[in-house]
């Protein structure tokens, strides 16, 4: 319970500081997408059902304030959550692959579904614009982004992991 | 019993859950906004204030560095500036004579600021969109200061956008360079009507587009674009900025080109808002 809670307190950190501070670290207009390295991560530390839960309720923070579809960056981030949770049992403290190329993906699956609500329904098809001005230098940045994040969000997600809970799930796998 | 919930819901199953209530919530949230609207004034009255704290830790920081910059800039500069305060002087004599002849043009221009006349009230930007096509942001005032949809946002520059929604302590505003958005708007010399249109393929320039104007229009670069009086929405005469490249399309009915904006969109801070709206203005 403690731990969703101080999870629920980052969640609303990260989005301050994605509606403040990106505007501040913008390059040529493009802002790192902060928001999406939660529910990756953690879901890649601790499985996809905390996955699910950052990611919904991130999503649905931003929902609230900047969609207009309230619920549908809860889906995605839900479904990134998720699926970065799949690969928690590769998860391995200094490797730094698998994280980069989750992000990367997750903001090319993310940013595409964007594309579609916003442009593609409205007859707009200028895909090859998009992913060279707006989709692949924001993967980029979020990538980087990510790899300074990652060892402080390593350092939480350890703070409130019990040891117990490490030594059981181990214990599980085993038998 | 315990863990037979808990071996109830795998992950999978949670999966589906979440999947099939965002789907609800998207479906609810199209089609209208009563369910949503509770909860976002229940989430904003415990964001909104902290939004505004690091916001207003975010400009100190920024003003702190600035100050940090100009004193070393000034530094700098100081002896050149030294030198070049003889040769001003000399100028400055010159200016003094011309002094009366800027003083009548100042009033014609103080006339032709009808904007004056319209009831404002001032705003802070506390949040951009992140969604990089989407330039949208929500200013630090809502409901509750007695904010309404549609109401135009200004700058001291000129028109930023309109506000598209309104919350107890927040609102949301949508401007003129976000790619959905459509300004009806005319020429301020000849009054040629024309429709000042968002562009995100523009974004690196820094202009977007002006659509729809006659061929025989007198529209030349360089003139000031101004919201029109048949827009539902704008209220008349407000500044949008000036007029580049206007060039015949190749239908021949028409003419288009692009649009300067006169706000510096990268760096807005704050922002004025007309309270009074279109709408009430016709009535």
């Amino acid at each position: 319970m403690k731990r969703k809670l101080c999870e629920l307190g980052l969640i609303i950190f990260f989005y301050l500081m994605q509606v403040s501070l990106c505007r501040v670290i913008a390059i040529g207009g493009i802002a790192p997408n902060l928001m999406i390295i939660l529910p990756i991560l953690f879901g890649y530390f601790n499985g996809p059902k905390e996955g699910m839960y950052v990611g919904f309720c991130s999503g649905i923070l931003y929902d609230l304030f900047f969609t207009d579809l309230l619920g549908f960056t809860a889906l995605m981030f839900t479904l990134i959550g998720y699926f970065c949770g799949l690969l928690c049992n590769r998860y391995e403290e200094g490797n730094f692959i698998i994280p980069i190329f989750l992000t990367a993906g997750a903001v090319l699956f993310y940013e595409f579904f964007v594309f579609i609500g916003n442009f593609l329904l409205q007859n707009r098809l200028i895909l090859g614009y998009f992913m060279t001005r707006v989709i692949l230098p924001e993967m980029v940045y979020t990538v980087i982004v990510m790899l300074i994040l990652y060892k402080p969000l390593q350092l939480l997600n350890k703070l409130y992991d019990s040891r117990k809970r490490k030594v059981k799930d181990i214990d599980e796998t085993i038998l | 019993m315990k863990n037979k919930i808990k071996n109830f819901f795998t992950p999978a199953k949670i999966l589906a859950i979440i999947s099939i209530l965002c789907a609800a919530l998207i479906a609810v949230s199209y089609f209208s906004d009563r369910l949503v609207t509770p909860i976002r004034e229940a989430v904003s009255f415990i964001v909104v204030p902290l939004q505004r704290g690091v916001n207003g830790i975010g400009i100190g920081v920024v003003k702190g560095e600035e100050k940090k910059k100009t004193i070393e800039e000034l530094q700098s500069y100081s002896s050149e500036l030294e030198e070049k305060v003889a040769s001003l002087e000399a100028q400055n004599e010159q200016l003094k004579t011309n002094g009366k002849e800027l003083e009548d043009l100042k009033k014609l221009y103080d006339m032709d600021q009808s904007l004056g006349d319209y009831p404002k009230t001032g705003a802070t930007i506390i949040g951009i969109s992140s969604q990089n096509w989407n330039e949208s942001f929500i200013i630090d005032k809502g409901a509750m200061h007695g904010m309404e949809t549609d109401m135009n946002v200004i700058s001291s520059d000129g028109l930023v956008g309109i506000i598209t929604e309104v919350h107890a302590n927040y609102s949301k505003v949508m401007t003129v360079i976000s790619d959905n958005s459509y300004v009806t708007a005319m020429d301020e010399g000849t009054k040629d009507q024309c429709t000042v249109k968002g562009d995100i393929s523009l974004m690196d320039s820094g202009i977007i587009r002006v659509e729809r104007i006659k061929v025989n229009a007198e529209v030349k670069d360089g003139d000031r674009i101004v919201t029109s009086g048949i827009s539902s929405k704008y209220l008349p005469g407000i500044f949008i900025g000036y007029a580049k490249d206007i060039k015949e399309d190749e239908t021949g009915m028409t003419r288009s080109g692009y649009l300067v904006p006169a706000v510096d969109f990268d760096h807005l801070q704050n922002v004025l808002v007309i309270t009074q709206k279109k709408q009430n203005t016709n009535e």
